[in-house]
């Protein structure tokens, strides 16, 4: 099916979404207020000649809905160009089986990006490969710096508890400190898109 | 005769919603071996985990297999496992 006003209206905005969110909200507030806009970024959203339209599928439960939502979500609010609904995807699946991963995956979020006549500019899925790339040079220095850690294939339940709260402890500090560059790309590749509105 | 421990261990991502799917096989696995197995261990992991060991083997992996994996076949491992 496609996306039109009325499925586009049954969404919920961003600020009812959170409203429903059963977990981690503190988490995605906290990621909100991390965003880092640059000048050049927040004034070529609000040169966006009309408002661009962005369906999102989400749950709350997700790591990448949590760290790259937020991102979403600020550029609509200080730009003012992005009209966002969300649809939850266990709930929305008509939406979700036309962005699948590769084609079989639900992976999520899904931002899909709609001109003033629901015609799509493009969608984005997930997260950037740049940052997928970079988060896993990282881990495997991790385990090269650690070899306790064992092998960055190996299961993870063969490592002690006293080990692996060690690795969590190693991996949850990546993710802080590739944080900022994550957001850019987010930012760089939704960009991208949106201005692909025609004047 | 010491009874030996058997213990299995699901490894789920918690990022990725997968609780259900955890709960329910371990709810399975439960009521299939009650207290032959010694205990089951649910670790919170990341990256799309889901993987089931018994005794330290890996007998399902999602990212070796695919998917989580049938019910039937996990807990036949675990029997095979059990008897071996």
């Amino acid at each position: 099916m496609t996306i039109d006003r009325a499925r586009f209206d049954q969404g919920l905005t961003y600020d009812a979404y959170k409203a429903q969110m059963t977990r981690n909200l503190d988490r995605l507030e906290e990621n909100e207020r991390r965003v880092d806009l640059s000048k050049e970024d927040l004034a070529a959203f609000r040169a966006l000649p009309r408002p661009v339209r962005v369906v999102v599928l989400a749950e709350d439960w997700c790591g990448d809905v949590i760290a790259n939502l937020p991102v979403l979500g600020r550029l609509a609010k200080d730009s003012g160009k992005l009209d966002v609904r969300i649809f939850l995807r266990d709930q929305n699946d008509d939406i979700m089986q036309r962005y699948l991963n590769k084609g079989q995956f639900k992976s999520i979020p899904v931002f899909v990006f709609l001109d003033e006549d629901f015609r799509e500019l493009g969608h984005w899925i997930e997260r950037p490969a740049s940052v997928t790339e970079v988060r896993a040079k990282h881990r495997k220095a991790i385990f090269a710096a650690h070899p306790e850690f064992g092998s960055p294939d190996a299961p993870v339940d063969q490592l002690s508890e006293g080990v692996r709260l060690q690795l969590q402890g190693e991996l949850a500090k990546m993710r802080e400190e590739t944080t900022k560059f994550a957001n850019a790309e987010v930012v760089r590749e939704l960009r991208e898109i949106a201005t692909r509105v025609a004047a | 005769m010491t009874a030996i421990a058997h213990k299995v261990k699901i490894t789920y991502c918690a990022e990725c919603g997968y609780e259900q799917q955890t709960l329910d096989l371990a709810k399975a696995l439960m009521l299939e071996f009650g207290s032959r197995l010694s205990a089951i261990e649910v670790i919170p992991w990341d990256g799309g985990t889901f993987d089931v060991s018994v005794d330290g083997q890996l007998i399902h992996s999602m990212t070796r297999d695919g998917g989580f994996g049938d019910t039937t076949a996990i807990k036949d491992a675990v029997r095979a496992r059990l008897s071996a």
